[in-house]
């Protein structure tokens, strides 16, 4: 496989192009590459173990800072997991709020891949236009939960915060606003050449590619997989609402953004529904502090595809067993397939185009660090010889550099 | 009848060992206890008679008794789920790899034989996740023995 | 002597340049922001950022061949300038002419492109590296159609001096008409040759980094960022002197202002290029340059001609 004139150049674990730490380790022949080795978990930490040791209500902010982007969707999956086992009846305005929170994030969420594939393909201005745009769903979750991120509406059995009428006509005015302005974007995608080439036949996954693969969320329905948990295990209200599946033939990248796109467009419906639909009544019940004996699985959409939680309850007020399948696990192993003989400059946008979400795939640093609290804080020197090292094993010889500096240290 | 019952007796049908092993939790949630022994057999059933043809993800956990159990969330394209469970002793904790149907279960078996030490037949070499290279060798966090308390004597492995 | 000493020094020499390219990178970035709805840098950041990278330690990467490391900053700073002799600015005189430095002021363009690809070879970062070969892959695309445009241009005045060039179109006004492809087809290049979106293959962010420049840092840097800004105002130097040839006779002062409005609006143009556009890919960019500008210049080349035989007296 490794010919003379092969390079292999890291991308990661810290990478211009990688906003969280995970490792590709490419070969290249030309400009084309021959083969990639993808490392991840330096995000782990933890979390699962954690649950165990804290009560249902405390693993519940726990589980919300899994990820910082689909906080919502963690947290939504795992108090219906809880609720499934303890048996309580939710209130109707309850679960028309959490779906409400539920399709702005995805709105959030669309609208930050859509910036971020811009520019992975040196598109700067996409992202400038996308990121303000997604201010103002930013500045609605604020105003309706009290964060941007981590919103912390959900509670067992329920949500934490009422929305007022008030609520409800700022939103109405920011869906048009965010309507018109995707809109202009799907126009954008449409007609301007350069991203056109650079999208589209970049990152194939065929149907049965994807199915074998089990690529989920829009990774799979760019695929022409019509796989959507909102319709096929409807959950809080989407059984009761009006939205369509959004799918795709192309098969590729381009077909990922526009499955994106058109997303936004359902979700804005999806969002308007629930506002005209919001039925009155309380929004919790009370919910036990021991949970009874029992399982669940709960299965939720979130922006990037399915996710899925396994509680396992043994009667107390803590979890026997909390496991969390979040949506780039089952798609990161679909990115070696679609980079196959691509060239370089397309590793960024296919890995993109997953939205991968790191953090939420390794959900656990070393818990050996912490706990040992001498050792919490890693001095300068021994993570730097530590990189050398960890880097020297995969074939990368930084030793020149570290020669270099060990000088200047004497000096 | 549901849809659900109708797996149920289907499956019942075709393996009476399973007969008081199928509970339907609710709407879309088959829960199957199997044998470790006919595991594959009901396993390669479900997948290609049955169109489980997805496989959502592994969950391995410690269920005390010396007990391990190993769920493997198995999914039709309609929504139905079904969680086939099997539960392997913890002196012996042995399964066998079903990378075979889905290239994608790579990662969580990988995760089983990180946090809770057990031992995947055929799963083929490659980085471990989702613990660091030099996490120590015979520590698996997700064993119920295993405590976040702080501990000294915890050695990095040398051998990475 | 002095006066001659006085115009390479100062103006309109190298103080000019400096001030002038660090004006240019304001104009660059403001336009660039505030097509991008962002309020953009203040007019003092690039001056700003020259002295701040100046002020930064020096790092020369161990393995990296230091000679050629060094000096290559330097030699992509001179030869821009060096360029800048040769071209008529708001006149029809240069400060330096002879028949035949049309070609000269090219391949001296094409010199800071080559210290680009040598400087990133020899830090030996793998970074570097790729982003230096793609710097040469990137050069014979779009050289080529730019060398053809000017030079179709220069055919027209039947002359190889740009000097003579500007005395031709400043006879004849309305010539410079003929070259609207050229100028097309160079304003483009001139994107490729200053690395810049759809072209900046060579130091695509997402990819390798900076490319060529991974390994640089403090002064070097600095001498690199400021070269290319030189090179940015002398490439629009070169292209106004012969695609934009007017307002040449005009009375000292207001023919240095329609210089600098001629700058700004190409600078302008390159800006709002580069924020419209998607980076491309290597193969795409080599093809595009060779299927369709090497073709349309050409055609230029070949229009010219005509128009030189038919109507040139």
């Amino acid at each position: 496989m490794y010919k003379s004139g092969d390079v292999r150049i890291p991308l990661g674990p810290q990478h211009p192009a990688l906003k969280e730490p995970e490792s590709f380790m490419i070969t290249l022949r030309g400009e084309k590459i021959t083969s990639i080795n993808i490392k991840i978990g330096y995000n782990h930490r933890g979390i699962e173990k954690a649950c165990e040791e804290r009560t249902y209500i405390q693993d519940l902010y726990l589980i919300e800072r899994i990820c910082g982007i689909c906080s919502h969707s963690h947290s939504t999956c795992f108090v219906q997991a809880v609720e499934e086992i303890a048996g309580l009846e939710v209130p109707k305005r309850a679960l028309y709020i959490r779906t409400l929170v539920a399709e702005l994030e995805r709105v959030h969420s669309h609208l930050l891949w859509l910036g971020v594939a811009g520019h992975e393909i040196g598109f700067d201005t996409l992202l400038m236009y996308t990121w303000r745009d997604r201010e103002i769903v930013m500045d609605i979750l604020a105003q309706l939960t009290g964060n941007r991120v981590n919103y912390g509406i959900n509670t067992i059995g329920g949500v934490r915060r009422d929305i007022s009428d008030d609520h409800k006509k700022d939103i109405m005015k920011a869906m048009d606003t965010l309507e018109e302005r995707t809109k202009y974007y799907v126009g954008v995608a449409q007609e301007e050449v350069t991203i056109i080439k650079r999208l589209s036949g970049v990152g194939i996954l065929k149907y049965d590619d994807a199915i074998k693969l089990a690529a989920v969320g829009p990774t799979a329905r760019a695929s022409g997989v019509k796989r959507d948990v909102r319709h096929d295990d409807p959950y809080a209200a989407y059984g009761e609402l009006d939205f369509k599946v959004i799918t795709d033939t192309r098969c590729d990248v381009y077909g990922r953004t526009v499955v994106r796109l058109l997303e936004l467009m359902e979700s804005y419906k999806i969002i308007r529904q629930v506002i005209t639909n919001l039925p009155e009544g309380p929004v919790t019940v009370k919910a036990p502090r021991k949970i009874p004996v029992g399982e669940a699985v709960s299965r939720y959409e979130a922006p990037r595809g399915e996710d899925v939680h396994y509680v396992k309850s043994n009667g107390t007020d803590k979890p026997d067993r909390v496991k969390v399948r979040p949506p780039t696990l089952a798609n990161i192993q679909a990115v070696s397939h679609m980079l196959e003989d691509r060239y370089l400059a397309d590793m960024p946008i296919v890995v993109a185009a997953i939205d991968p979400c790191f953090s939420c795939t390794d959900r656990m640093i070393s818990i050996h660090n912490l706990d040992n609290r001498k050792k919490m804080t890693i001095p300068w020197e021994d993570l730097h010889v530590q990189s050398i090292e960890w880097h020297k094993k995969r074939g990368i010889d930084f030793s020149g550099l570290n020669r270099k500096l060990r000088k200047i240290k004497i000096k | 009848m549901s849809l659900e019952e109708n797996i149920k007796n289907e499956l019942e049908e075709k393996f009476p060992f399973l007969a008081s092993a199928i509970v339907i939790k609710r709407q879309r949630r088959i829960f199957v206890d199997i044998p470790q022994e006919n595991f594959a057999e009901v396993f390669s059933y479900l997948i290609m008679k049955m169109q489980f043809s997805i496989l959502v993800a592994i969950t391995g956990l410690d269920e005390g008794n010396n007990m391990f159990g190993v769920m493997y969330h198995l999914c039709r394209e309609t929504g139905q789920m079904c969680i086939a469970r099997i539960h392997i002793p913890r002196e012996n904790p042995l399964i066998k790899t079903v990378t075979s149907f889905f290239p994608s279960a790579e990662a969580y078996e990988r995760e089983m034989v990180d946090l809770l030490g057990i031992h995947v037949e055929g799963l083929a070499p490659g980085h471990r996740y989702p613990l660091p290279d030099n996490w120590p060798v015979g520590e698996f966090p997700l064993r119920k023995e295993w405590k976040l308390e702080a501990r000294h004597d915890i050695k990095e492995n040398p051998h990475v | 002597m002095l006066k001659i000493l006085f115009q390479i020094l100062v103006f309109p020499g190298i103080l000019f340049l400096f001030v002038f390219a660090l004006a240019v990178e304001f104009v660059d970035r403001r336009i660039y922001a505030r097509i991008q709805n962002r309020m953009g840098p203040p007019w003092y950041q690039p001056i700003a950022d020259f002295i701040k990278l100046l002020g930064k330690e020096e790092v020369v990467p161990e393995e990296a061949d230091k000679t050629v490391f060094k000096a290559m900053p330097i030699i992509a700073l001179t030869t821009s300038i060096t360029a800048s002799f040769y071209i008529t600015l708001w006149n029809t005189k240069a400060l330096f002419s002879f028949n035949g430095d049309v070609i000269v002021v090219l391949y001296l363009l094409t010199i800071p492109t080559l210290t680009y690809f040598l400087g990133g070879w020899y830090s030996r970062s793998v970074y570097a590296m790729i982003g230096a070969v793609r710097t040469l892959t990137q050069l014979f695309a779009y050289e080529v159609p730019l060398f053809m445009a000017i030079l179709a241009s220069a055919l027209l005045a039947n002359t190889w001096s740009l000097s003579e060039i500007a005395y031709f179109y400043s006879k004849h006004p309305w010539y410079w008409m003929c070259n609207l492809m050229g100028f097309a087809i160079s304003l483009i290049a001139l994107l490729g040759k200053l690395e810049k979106t759809p072209f900046d293959i060579p130091e695509a962010e997402t990819e390798i980094v900076a490319g060529c420049f991974t390994e640089y840092g403090g002064r070097l840097l600095a001498t690199f960022r400021l070269a290319i800004n030189v090179e940015m105002v002398v490439g629009a130097s070169l292209l106004a002197a012969v695609f934009l040839p007017f307002g040449l006779n005009l009375p000292v002062g207001i023919n240095f202002i329609v210089y600098i409005v001629k700058i700004v609006f190409i600078v302008s143009l390159l800006a709002i290029l580069r924020s419209i556009f998607a980076r491309l890919r290597l193969d795409q960019m080599i093809n595009l340059c060779w299927k369709y500008f090497a073709p349309v210049a050409f055609l230029q080349v070949l229009f010219n001609l005509a128009i030189k035989e038919f109507f040139v007296k």
